[in-house]
């Protein structure tokens, strides 16, 4: 039986806490008081979806800002790293789009009013009713990646936050898989599928159309489908993709776009904690934040921006959501866009459902992290949560 | 598609019931005593019963799925089938679950399978069928057939005709659904009974003469595709329920009684205790999964995974002392569900045993026979194979894949159309090596046979115990992967035919962690 880890290091908790709190109050100076500062959450709650705003405060913790439904159903569940929620912070456009798997439709609503601006379906196929609908957007067209039909549809970003519906394609993995996890760079689009293949598409159309370069990862090949990208980052230059790996330790790999196109990915082994089905650059990039799906830790890896190559960091304790609320660790999100990114929150799947709170610090190629001890926070309106930003939103 | 059924399931479960109707009987209350399940007998050779699966909702939002057994004074719930060797159990089986599911929630057409069994249609939720778990009996329709047989809700009663073998070994076995995709709901709700194949004093005299009390523990997840909080119930009773009294078994001092307990949880290894004054106390066993072991042992904790069963002698402590029956917390590993402690009863010793006692076992009126599965230890193995346990999770209920494998098969996980993945013959006795390569324990049963315990771990078990179903525990992440060596048993002609092998842990049944044999005549 798993039994709750508290902190015994208090004190050191308190000074981490304090340094914390100064790192943020600065960046939050530094963001502007004009703009909300939120952690937004995509409750997926079946039947009446709800999202629930936290309000980030200057110590980097969060409170309860308030929640509204959406037009539709979640499912409560699904794939861990498809992200269902994703910002917009565009100059009178400030959005949140959530999506609801259940009903299969996409939501907008806007950051400062807390409002529902507007919603649209894909086509009469495209379901996310399996495991639910990834989101990933530039300024222009947000892409959905319905899990269950197996398509990426394409929604052009009205004013308002509302959404029109352009087209959808289909799309598979190599082994017949279903689209997992997305990330956007420019007019590039990297997909993976959970059945150990990559892909890339040209987005410069709006439509993604493929550029022909789909393969099996190498960890994938390696260990004859014991491990496969889930999760996917792309860097600001978006020279490297780097990919977070379901699997029975710490895996990611890397991918170099340098042709526009995937190449062959480099795998870096890190560790024995669980699974990396999700996986942030900070805002600097020089650590990548993994989420240890089943392992119930957090790990930080140091990536070198220049040449895509990951090395070992430093690994969280035990959450303590985790240990106590039957949760699943899935969502990253976090709390500034500069440096290391301040407070790192994790969505915890579980009845009900939390987020996680904790500090990082980094320095000569060596990290710490530690859960703050306020966390978690309860998402009382949950028992599936898995995916959450903040905005404003990282800027790549 | 599975996953979408799952999805929809699991929000009816969440409270939105299918209907009024076919309510099941009420359970027993917190805090009182345990009674034993009615118990109905072979007479002149032949036990002819009908069970009826209903369903409703309670107060709490639970789920319940009910075998009903009409009594003159009204249906019960689940009752004790007891049957000799020799016997012939004829079971007229009706499903009266509420109809008007929505078509989304249909797996496949069983009608399409070669030697399509029962009503046919689709398996849903709201089909049944019935497994008899542990007796080694033909894999075939109107016996223990779960891969064509599907009996679906308002069609007549489906009709079971099992001869139980005269070699067959005297203990406790289980029934429940086996509809693959959804068994995990059923025996959620409670759809699970004891059988008892009489005779236990015939080989293990111990029993003679004492109060005998079958126990069957289930557990109850409010969502069960959620891993959140569950309850074990003991004969239905909630056990340890926050603010709630436990059940209550009662004793008389001084007394011993024989306990057959079986473990119809989803998902929960039970490392069984009885404590007195806080001390664990010594158990004497006496069968382990319907199977008499070779000499009584004793033991402070019996181990009993997801369908297994234990018999054990119990000495009630003396008049004045503290005693409990209790499920120790276990650990299922990194990625596995927890298990915690749960206090299953406590033990009164006030009372007389007038309201405990529902039987006692008669002394033997004759001979023992040769059981199923003697002589084993010393037979050659005709073939060697190694099996192993792994899982992938990309999600909650996305393709966390959960594989029994042979090695050097590809990894997938079953469906119903698939051919066997093993093929052997009457005759054959094998030697499986299964390891569990997953991060999570998993507990391995085969249809049909018992098995003999080999090796743990690559190392020879002090107890070479006849089983149907043994944890595996989960690998650690670096290391050996750890397994269990056992040798199968294929000589019965009875059992030529299909069935399966999988996981016991029935969600992973439920998502393909289950295989196909064939035995060929």
């Amino acid at each position: 039986m798993r039994m709750p880890v508290w902190p015994k290091a208090v004190s050191r908790l308190v000074s981490s806490s304090v340094a914390l709190l100064w790192i943020c109050f600065a960046s939050g100076l530094a963001q502007g008081a004009s703009q909300p500062h939120y952690l937004i959450t995509n409750d997926d709650v079946p039947f009446v979806n709800t999202v629930t705003f936290y309000a980030v405060g200057a110590n980097g913790l969060l409170s309860l800002k308030g929640d509204l439904q959406t037009v539709g159903a979640g499912i409560g569940g699904g794939f861990f790293n498809t992200n269902r929620v994703s910002l917009l912070n565009s100059t009178g456009n400030e959005c949140v789009y959530a999506s609801d798997a259940g009903s299969g439709d996409i939501v907008g609503v806007n950051v400062n009013t807390m409002e529902v601006g507007g919603s649209a379906s894909g086509s009469s196929t495209d379901s996310g009713a399996t495991n639910g609908i990834g989101l990933a957007m530039n300024g222009q067209y947000l892409y959905a990646s319905f899990t269950g039909s197996n398509t990426i549809g394409t929604f052009q970003v009205q004013p308002g936050c509302a959404l029109s519906f352009v087209n959808d394609i289909a799309v598979a993995g190599l082994q017949a898989g279903f689209i997992d996890g997305m990330a956007i760079h420019g007019n590039l689009l990297v997909a993976t599928f959970g059945d150990g293949s990559i892909e890339s598409f040209d987005i410069s159309s709006g439509t993604p159309v493929s550029n022909g370069d789909e393969q099996n990862s190498t960890a994938y090949v390696k260990s004859q489908g014991a491990a496969y990208p889930n999760g996917v980052e792309i860097t600001k230059d978006g020279r490297y993709a780097i990919f977070g790996d379901t699997s029975t330790s710490t895996m990611v790999e890397v991918s170099n776009l340098s042709t526009g196109k995937l190449n062959k990915t480099v795998v870096y082994s890190l560790g024995t904690a669980i699974s990396s089905s999700n996986i942030m650059l900070s805002p600097d990039e020089t650590l990548l934040y993994i989420s240890n799906t089943q392992g119930d830790t957090i790990t930080g890896a140091m990536f070198n921006k220049s040449t895509g190559k990951v090395s070992t960091g430093c690994v969280s304790g035990k959450l303590k959501g985790y240990s106590s609320r039957w949760s699943y660790l899935a969502g990253l999100a976090l709390d500034t866009n500069a440096g290391t990114g301040g407070a790192i929150y994790v969505a915890e799947f579980g009845a009900p459902s939390s987020i996680a709170m904790l500090a990082v610090s980094s320095s000569s190629g060596k990290c710490t992290l530690q859960e703050l001890p306020s966390s978690p926070m309860t998402d009382a309106n949950s028992s599936g949560l898995l995916s959450i930003g903040t905005f404003p939103p990282r800027s790549f | 598609m599975r996953t979408i059924t799952r999805c929809l399931l699991a929000a009816l479960t969440c409270g939105f019931a299918l209907g009024a109707g076919a309510q099941c009987p009420s359970r027993p209350a917190s805090g009182t005593v345990v009674q034993d399940a009615l118990s109905v007998y072979s007479q002149n050779g032949v036990l002819n019963a009908g069970l009826d699966m209903g369903y409703s909702v309670d107060t709490y939002g639970y789920s319940h799925y009910c075998y009903k057994y009409q009594t003159p004074t009204g249906p019960v719930e689940s009752p004790t089938l007891r049957l000799n060797p020799g016997d012939q159990l004829v079971l007229g089986v009706q499903d009266s679950i509420p109809t008007g599911s929505p078509s989304a929630m249909s797996g496949m057409d069983m009608s399409s399978l070669p030697g399509a069994c029962g009503d046919g249609g689709n398996a849903t939720l709201q089909s049944t069928n019935v497994h008899f778990h542990g007796l080694n009996v033909p894999p075939i329709c109107h016996q223990d057939d779960v891969l064509t047989t599907l009996i679906q809700p308002g069609a007549p009663a489906f009709k079971y005709s099992i001869q139980i073998p005269t070699t067959e070994p005297p203990g406790l076995y289980w029934y429940h659904p086996h509809v693959h995709g959804f068994t995990e709901f059923q025996v959620n709700g409670g759809a699970a009974g004891a059988l008892v194949v009489e005779g236990m004093e015939k080989y293990r005299p111990e029993v003679t003469g004492l109060t005998e009390r079958v126990f069957v523990v289930r557990q109850q997840y409010l969502v069960p595709w959620v891993p959140g909080p569950y309850q074990l119930t003991l004969n239905y009773q909630v056990a340890a329920s926050p603010g709630a009294p436990a059940p209550v078994i009662q004793m008389a001092p001084g007394e011993k009684q024989f306990w057959r307990v079986a473990n119809a949880t989803l998902q929960d290894f039970m490392p069984l205790q009885l404590w007195v004054n806080g001390v664990p106390q010594p158990l004497e066993v006496i069968a382990l999964d319907g199977y008499p072991l070779a000499a009584p042992r004793y033991e402070t904790t019996i181990l009993v995974p997801p369908a297994g069963r234990a018999e054990f002698i119990v000495p009630a402590p003396a008049t004045g002392a503290s005693a409990q029956f209790v499920s120790l917390a276990y650990s299922t590993g990194p990625t596995g569900n927890q298990d915690f402690e749960q206090l299953l009863a406590n033990i009164d010793l006030s009372s007389s045993k007038k309201q405990a006692a529902k039987s006692t076992v008669p002394p033997a009126p004759s001979a023992a026979n040769g059981l199923k599965f003697s002589g084993l230890k010393e037979i050659a193995p005709t073939a060697q194979r190694n099996l192993y346990f792994s899982e992938e999770f990309g999600g909650t209920n996305g393709p966390i894949q959960f594989y029994i494998t042979v090695d050097g098969q590809k990894q997938q996980v079953f469906s119903p159309t698939e051919k066997p993945v093993i093929t052997t013959k009457v005759g054959a006795v094998e030697d499986w090596t299964i390891e569990n390569r997953a991060l999570e324990t998993h507990a391995f049963h085969i249809h049909q046979i018992h098995f003999m315990m080999l090796e743990v771990n690559g190392q020879p078990v002090p107890n070479e115990d006849l089983r149907d179903t043994i944890e595996i525990p989960y690998w650690s992440g670096s290391g050996p992967y750890p397994s269990v060596k056992v040798r199968m048993d294929f000589r019965d002609p009875t059992i030529a035919g299909t069935f399966v092998f999988h996981c016991h842990i029935l969600l992973h049944e439920d998502l393909g962690m289950m295989h196909k044999i064939q035995v060929l005549p």
